[in-house]
């Protein structure tokens, strides 16, 4: 069984939730949350199965699908994608553990269950059309989610949300095709698999156009400046378990597909397009930071401050050196459990108000002590207090860039600041002061189906905040070895530029260099590889 | 004196034509049991002709050994051409046929079901279909072309609806023109060259090469040739007559006419174009690609601002036939492979498309539009299994994966990679966002709406339609399994073909 985990765990909801149609609608619920619930236990399973000191592909499964068209089923995991799986069967359990929605329950159960197929399934799949399945197939039940449970404005919000990705990803298809066209020709095979491409070297300007095609899917996924514009309408108009999901785990695929797919593929046009990244996840960090400031809704605060961190991943990404790949990898779980919980706490406070508009509250932290401390507890994780989960994430990505570029780190550090600012002043209108409204003063806190939501995510975000180690040694290791060894090896051949040569330093150096004794080997190392220090 | 003029019956290979005959002697068949026997009911014809389209099946089906120990069969003084390309279609065409023609067998009773002619038309119809796609012989190609045609034109009006009758006027005016285009076309090659069958041309105009003045010749039979089968295939600028057409026809005609006409015309466009693009005159290409272009992308946009379900799905299917000339255009074995690949999982999600729509149809007469999209609101509260159906077939037709087309549509645009055409391959992928959009809006009628007034989405459903949408739901489903044994046998046959 150990052998197919990967498949029992990415096909197991899909077949709950079609066994589902047959379940009565009075015990849905339970029934949704112990499918739920079993998954998020296979994948706990799972890590206890990793092996930790394999920075490696792990579980790999493999069945050819279409053998004349290279296509095939090919799984897989490393440290990187194993803890974003987990993050996921985590959030939707915990998603549908606190489902207050009473309208078709049944239908929205199965719903999420196919959408945590489809999750799973992007970060296991080691094969392009495997993962463009998965990837655009994600798409169909979140559009049912926002447009069936949605505000006034669903149906708007849910079609732009699907055509904006969609387009996005068809563009990504065309370069996946040309990518899997370049590897046939070089050795004859057609071949989708990503195993198979990181051994391919491309002349850069293949790997420029590549880059950008690429570039086009995950960005507006992620969705970075300036094609953020879908989120707001999304987050605005779904219900609490569609923007919990969102902002958790759907955004993350597009950042797990730059560390998986862009970085390792095209590492010189990665180097040359750092400046551009950079300055469009700069303006995405600020800008929706300031836009966030102005927000009279709570929900609106949450998803551009969630908009805003996404910017803080892509930096650390680009920063192409061991802290800001894994810092980034680590922020990407350490956003999804915080975002998702601020939205879920969000919906606690609309499912007995009825309304997110910060103006409507006040005071509440008198009323509501034990909501005002979990909220408070989490914010805090969100500005990246130290500490708390998100500390160790923006600390590590930030000190990546700096290595690049000192004036990328300070505008970036500094939007972190700015990130306080409009968190704090948020939870000082809502929490603070006295109650003004009278519907405000008997609000009932926090009851206990929320509260074994929260708490879990909770002692996660600070756990992790405080003992990062069990999942950053993991993350470490394979972003050593399947992303910057990779591109590590391919910038040093006659193809590589020279900017990329100067920029990424081999992963398995530096810590070389501080394990050694001798003085003369750690010059040595240093001179041979060009490390940022050197330069 | 004439001499006489021997030929052995032998070297006539009259087996070529054992698949035409047998539709046509099935045709001849149903008017005999009508004139034996009147006003049977209408299950008998379907089943009748549905056992000759079988046996036409299974003629077509023996050709598959012989072509593959053989090689391609020509017959009948050499007009007849038994090749991959002929053997594919015939099959994809007679399968989606068969489905086709069970859609007769609604609860409702329709006015052209009463006629035994209908079926025996459409048979004949099948049978021009399939002498279009067995021959390069440019004569030939014309009585199918017109066979068809003139059988396909009495169908659409024996639906007895004002819409009909000016639908059947409409496509028998157009057809007559486009008739007239591919005559005069022909002709112009004829004269060129002095033959009409275009391997003969092809080997005449390498002989003799090409020189201004035939550049000219080539270049005007080539916009003639263009025009006609733009106007079979309902091509942009030549497609006006479609979303008509459609409308006035029963959704299972309308269906029909959107996947098996056309994939003959296609057919006869991969032949013809072969030969005349590897004339070598850049013009040819430069026209082909306007006219792929502009059709992909025009008919999308109009397709956004429809109000009826089957003029957006008129106008969908004028969208996917530019996306399959595409692969003409393209011209390469990968891409000829990917036209027939596209064609038959099209055909299965069309199928359940129209089928659905087929299902919902209420016996209303000389309403406007028989199928707005307000009629599918909210039709997961009420039909669910329904709506759940309709959705998957519209998600297959929009190329989200897993389902049916995305494969054919990921196939044809690493065709157009492959082939050197990157910008094609990106307008490609960009209509398939635009045209996700009209896709999806049904679906967001069916799930996000509320109900208005009392539909009944079942009105027409009978067990055979429900089998028969089950079948292509099936199929849009488990696609991903059946595509690489059916991509490895039209690659096989594409090939040794020689295209």
């Amino acid at each position: 069984m150990i052998d197919h985990i990967l498949s029992i765990l990415i096909f197991f909801p899909l077949v709950a939730g079609v066994l589902g149609f047959m379940v009565n609608k009075d015990s849905f619920r339970a029934y949704g949350i112990a499918v739920a619930g079993i998954e998020f236990l296979l994948s706990l399973w799972l890590w206890y199965a990793f092996d930790n000191s394999n920075g490696g592909f792990q579980f790999v499964e493999m069945a050819a699908l279409v053998p004349a068209f290279g296509i095939s089923y090919q799984l897989g995991i490393d440290g990187i994608s194993l803890f974003i799986i987990i993050m996921s069967t985590l959030v939707t359990f915990i998603g549908i553990a606190s489902l207050t929605e009473t309208r078709n329950v049944k239908n929205m159960i199965i719903t999420l269950l196919v959408l945590e197929m489809t999750m799973v399934g992007v970060f296991a799949a080691m094969d392009a059309i495997l993962f463009y399945v998965f990837w655009e197939l994600s798409l169909v039940p979140m559009l049912y989610l926002i447009g069936a449970w949605g505000g006034p404005k669903r149906v708007y919000a849910s079609i732009k949300f699907f055509l904006y990705t969609f387009t996005g990803s068809l563009v990504m298809l065309v370069g996946m095709i040309f990518m899997a066209y370049l590897y046939q020709q070089a050795t004859g095979q057609w071949s989708f698999s990503f195993t198979e491409w990181y051994r391919v070297v491309l002349p850069m300007n293949y790997q420029l156009w590549l880059f950008a095609a690429f570039f086009l899917g995950f960005a507006i996924k992620v969705p970075m400046f300036p094609f953020h514009t879908w989120l707001p309408y999304a987050h605005g108009q779904a219900p609490t378990i569609g923007s919990v999901i969102l902002a958790a785990v759907l955004l993350k695929m597009g950042t797990y597909g730059f560390v998986r797919l862009s970085l390792p593929l095209f590492p010189d046009a990665s180097v040359f397009f750092i400046p551009l990244v950079v300055v469009l996840a700069l303006i995405m960090i600020v800008y929706t930071a300031m836009v966030a400031y102005a927000q009279e809704d709570i929900k609106q605060v949450v998803a551009y401050s969630s908009v805003s961190h996404m910017g803080v991943i892509i930096l650390g990404t680009f920063a192409l050196n061991i802290e800001g790949v894994s810092g980034s990898v680590f922020l990407m779980i350490g956003h999804g459990i915080v975002s998702g919980a601020l939205f879920l706490l969000v919906g606690v406070i609309y499912d007995r108000r009825h309304t997110k508009m910060m103006n409507e509250f006040g005071g509440l932290a008198s009323v509501m002590p034990r909501y005002a401390t979990i909220f408070g507890i989490m914010m805090m994780a969100s500005v990246g207090l130290p500490l708390t989960i998100n500390f160790v994430g923006e600390f590590l990505s930030l000190l990546g860039i700096y290595k690049v570029s000192m004036m990328y780190a300070l505008v970036g550090g500094l939007a972190i600041i700015v990130g306080a600012i409009y968190m704090l002043a948020a939870y000082k209108k809502v929490f603070f002061g006295n109650v003004t409204k009278r519907e405000n003063e008997n609000l009932p806190d926090v009851n206990r189906t929320e509260l074994y939501a929260l708490i879990p995510l909770t002692i996660i975000a600070i756990w992790l905040g405080v003992y990062p180690k069990p999942v950053l040694d993991p993350i470490d290791r394979s972003v050593r070895e399947n992303v910057l060894n990779i591109m590590y090896q391919k910038v040093n051949t006659e193809m590589g530029t020279p900017e990329a040569r100067a920029l990424i330093s081999d992963p398995y150096a530096i810590k070389e260099t501080i394990t050694a004794a001798a003085p003369e080997a750690k010059k040595h190392a240093a001179v041979a590889h060009h490390t940022p220090e050197a330069r | 004196m004439l001499e006489a003029v021997n030929i052995s019956f032998a070297s006539l290979n009259i087996q070529t034509l054992y698949p035409m005959l047998i539709a046509i002697s099935g045709a001849l068949f149903i008017l005999c049991i009508d004139l034996i026997k009147s006003g049977l009911n209408k299950s008998m014809y379907v089943m009748i002709a549905l056992l000759f389209l079988a046996l036409d099946l299974g003629a077509v089906l023996d050709f598959i050994g012989v072509f593959e120990t053989t090689g391609a069969v020509r017959g009948f003084f050499d007009v007849m051409l038994m090749d991959g390309l002929a053997i594919l279609a015939q099959i994809i065409m007679i399968v989606a046929s068969m489905l086709f023609i069970l859609l007769a067998l609604t609860k409702q009773r329709f006015n052209e079901y009463r006629y035994p002619e209908y079926f025996a038309l459409f048979l004949f119809m099948i049978a021009g279909l399939q002498f279009m796609v067995a021959s390069d012989n440019l004569i030939l190609v014309f009585v199918g072309l017109e066979t068809s045609s003139l059988a396909l034109y009495p169908m659409i009006a024996m639906h007895n609806r004002r819409n009909s009758f000016e639908a059947a006027a409409k496509y028998f005016t157009m057809g007559a023109l486009a008739a007239g285009f591919f005559a005069f076309g022909a002709m112009i090659l004829y004269a060129l060259t002095g033959s009409v069958e275009i391997g003969v041309m092809a080997a005449s105009l390498a002989a003799t090469g090409i020189d201004t003045s035939s550049m000219i010749f080539i270049i005007i039979a080539t916009v003639f040739l263009l025009a006609a089968f733009a106007f079979k295939l309902g091509l942009v600028p030549f497609h006006t007559w479609t979303p008509d057409v459609y409308q006035g026809s029963t959704a299972a005609l309308a269906g029909f006419m959107s996947i098996v006409p056309k994939l003959a015309a296609f057919v006869v466009a991969i032949r013809l174009f072969e030969f005349l693009m590897s004339t070598g005159v850049l013009w040819i290409e430069i026209m082909l690609y306007a006219i792929v272009v502009l059709t992909m992308t025009m008919s999308n946009i109009w397709a956004l601002v429809q109000k009826d379900v089957k003029r957006m799905l008129g106008y969908s299917s004028i969208s996917h036939a530019g996306f399959v000339m595409a692969a003409v255009l393209i011209g390469t074995t990968h891409a000829n492979t990917a036209l027939f690949l596209y064609w038959a999982l099209f055909a299965f999600a069309n199928l359940g498309a129209f089928a659905m729509l087929w299902m919902t149809h209420e016996k209303v007469h000389d309403r406007v539009s028989d199928d707005a999209f307000e009629k599918f609101s909210g039709m997961i509260k009420t039909s669910p299994f329904a709506a759940v159906m309709m959705a998957l077939f519209m998600l297959s037709l929009a190329g989200i994966p897993p389902f049916a087309l995305f494969w054919g549509k990921l196939y044809l645009i690493s065709s157009a990679v492959t082939g050197g055409y990157i910008v094609l391959a990106l307008i490609m992928a960009l209509n398939s966002a635009v045209a996700a959009y009209y896709y999806v809006k049904i679906i967001v009628y069916m799930f996000m709406k509320e109900p208005v007034g009392t539909n009944d989405y079942t009105v027409n459903s009978s067990t055979v339609l429900k089998t028969v949408i089950g079948t292509a739901a099936l199929f849009a489903i488990a696609s991903v399994l059946a595509v690489s044994p059916l991509m490895e046998f039209v690659a096989r046959m594409v090939y040794n073909s020689g295209y």
